[in-house]
């Protein structure tokens, strides 16, 4: 995937919890950005799929782009799968009616 | 290569400036472009105009219109305000001639400017044919002097600059419209304004948003901004966050908004507009474009088109547009453009596309640098040079009813 020595997740701010997988991530696997910062994916990470880059307590803020995109539903270690099964949103309930 | 760094810290882009000179205006606005607009009145003088414009493409003679017979304040103040753009030196109105549109109020404001102008009416100008025959003979009368008109030096605070995404993908949040953020800080850092819009595409984000404003009175108007988009849309029947998002990535509401407003950058928000409400000073602006009061014409902007043209009706000289799937539009009065989220369509259209943010997702560039890019892209269009969609001859221009009410206290800054 990629070219040789090419990132494959992107932290998109400085002070972002999780970065987003650029191409598939398979289950320790190293995740490194383009400046460098490299840690093992804890299970696979798909395209366009976030990791937590450092420890997330339980109802921590999800941080993206400088923005809280919803909260840490229970502890994710970093490595881990950043998703619906372990984020809330401050806005929807992700298990009620508004999913296509 | 640089890292991607998320919000620039210095004041001005890296790379040596191109050397930028604009059109100066009676009311102290600069063109970078100087067209010369042919316009229609109501659709029954479409085809005349169109003639009247269609020898002289490539030329600087660019065509719009409003279609509707009946009156509208908010399309009247629409043809003034992109009739007297900074980018327009002259205007050739074409009216059938028993349309609604208050065609001499029109022709008097565009005088006012200091801009040349003719109103053409087909009823009494010897109909399609005789109508033609005169508005080519007025264009072709001043094309020549349009094209020698004298330039003043150009700085990047001089610009005004909106940005719009259309036909985004799972990449665009990643990738292009980080980048148009980070372009927008170094604008903004440099002096120019830029606005960003969709306000039904922001909602989750309003209280971050909000934090931004510059005055506790503008975070209650940019959050109201967004709420009167949710319930605009909610009562349409639109509907916010699915599965297929979920598939690709997103898990909130909140972090799918996040994908467009990724486009607005890091800066203090200074004000709201509405379309046609110039911004007063330099700095970043959210334009909503939503109708006020109840639901009224349907969806409030029918396509990207309608919301480029209220951007530029405020003043923007040109426009930054992101696409994942690969939109081709371009602008009448404004240069667009336009970049895409991935290498893949990148590759497909690359006639189309002025900036490749494909190169983020494969891991071999920053968002920094695409940013750095798009600067680079701007300055040269602002230059001069013209842009993929104007070379291609795009001129997408859609303008329809809608019905906004006066902006309230605290939008603008003082």
């Amino acid at each position: 995937m990629g070219e040789a020595g090419a990132a494959n997740m992107i932290r998109l701010a400085a002070g972002d919890n999780v970065g987003i997988a650029l191409v598939d991530i398979a289950s320790g696997g190293t995740a490194a950005t383009l400046d460098g910062f490299a840690l093992t994916a804890l299970e696979a990470i798909p395209q366009g799929h976030k990791i937590a880059l450092l420890p997330i307590p339980q109802g921590a803020d999800i941080v993206r782009l400088r923005m809280a995109v919803g909260i840490a539903r229970a502890d994710i270690p970093a490595g881990r799968l950043v998703h619906v099964h372990n984020v809330a949103s401050r806005y929807l309930n992700n298990d009620q009616d508004h999913y296509e | 290569m640089n890292s991607p760094a998320p919000s620039p810290s210095t004041a001005s882009p890296a790379s040596a400036p191109v050397a930028m000179r604009g059109y100066p205006r009676a009311d102290g606005r600069k063109g970078i472009r100087n067209f010369l607009l042919v316009a229609y009145l109501v659709e029954c003088a479409h085809h005349v105009a169109r003639m009247i414009a269609s020898p002289y493409q490539g030329d600087g003679v660019q065509l719009i219109g409003f279609p509707g017979c009946y009156p509208s304040d908010y399309a009247q103040r629409v043809m003034e305000d992109l009739a007297t753009h900074p980018n327009v030196g002259a205007v050739l109105l074409v009216s059938l001639g028993c349309e609604e549109f208050q065609r001499t109020r029109l022709k008097e404001a565009i005088a006012a400017s200091g801009r040349e102008v003719e109103l053409l009416t087909i009823q009494s100008a010897g109909g399609t044919a005789g109508s033609v025959a005169k508005g080519r003979a007025w264009v072709e009368a001043r094309l020549a002097a349009l094209m020698a008109a004298p330039t003043v030096p150009l700085a990047l605070s001089d610009l005004v600059i909106g940005t719009k995404c259309g036909g985004s993908d799972g990449l665009s949040g990643v990738t292009i419209n980080p980048a148009v953020g980070y372009a927008s800080d170094l604008l903004v850092d440099a002096g120019a304004t830029v606005m960003f819009e969709e306000t039904c595409e922001l909602i989750g984000c309003e209280s971050h948003m909000a934090a931004r404003a510059t005055t506790p009175e503008l975070a209650a108007a940019l959050t109201a901004a967004v709420r009167k988009a949710d319930s605009y849309y909610t009562e349409l029947g639109h509907g916010s966050f699915g599965g297929g998002n979920i598939k690709y990535g997103l898990s909130t509401l909140e972090e799918k908004s996040l994908g467009a407003y990724a486009k607005s950058g890091s800066r203090p928000i200074s004000g709201v507009l509405k379309p046609g409400v110039r911004p007063p000073a330099p700095g970043l602006y959210l334009m909503d474009t939503v109708n006020d009061g109840p639901v009224r014409y349907g969806i409030p902007n029918i396509n990207d088109t309608q919301t480029i043209t209220e951007m530029v009706a405020s003043g923007c000289h040109l426009i930054l547009f992101t696409t994942g799937a690969g939109s081709v539009v371009g602008q009448a009065l404004a240069p667009v453009i336009k970049g895409v989220s991935n290498s893949r369509v990148f590759a497909r259209m690359e006639g189309d596309m002025d900036i490749n943010g494909g190169t983020i997702a494969d891991g071999i560039e920053g968002v920094a640098d695409v940013g750095a890019r798009i600067v680079e892209a701007v300055r040269a269009a602002a230059a001069g040079q013209p842009t993929k969609s104007e070379a291609l001859g795009h001129q997408e221009f859609v303008l329809s009813y809608k019905t906004y009410e006066p902006l309230g206290p605290g939008c603008l800054p003082v």
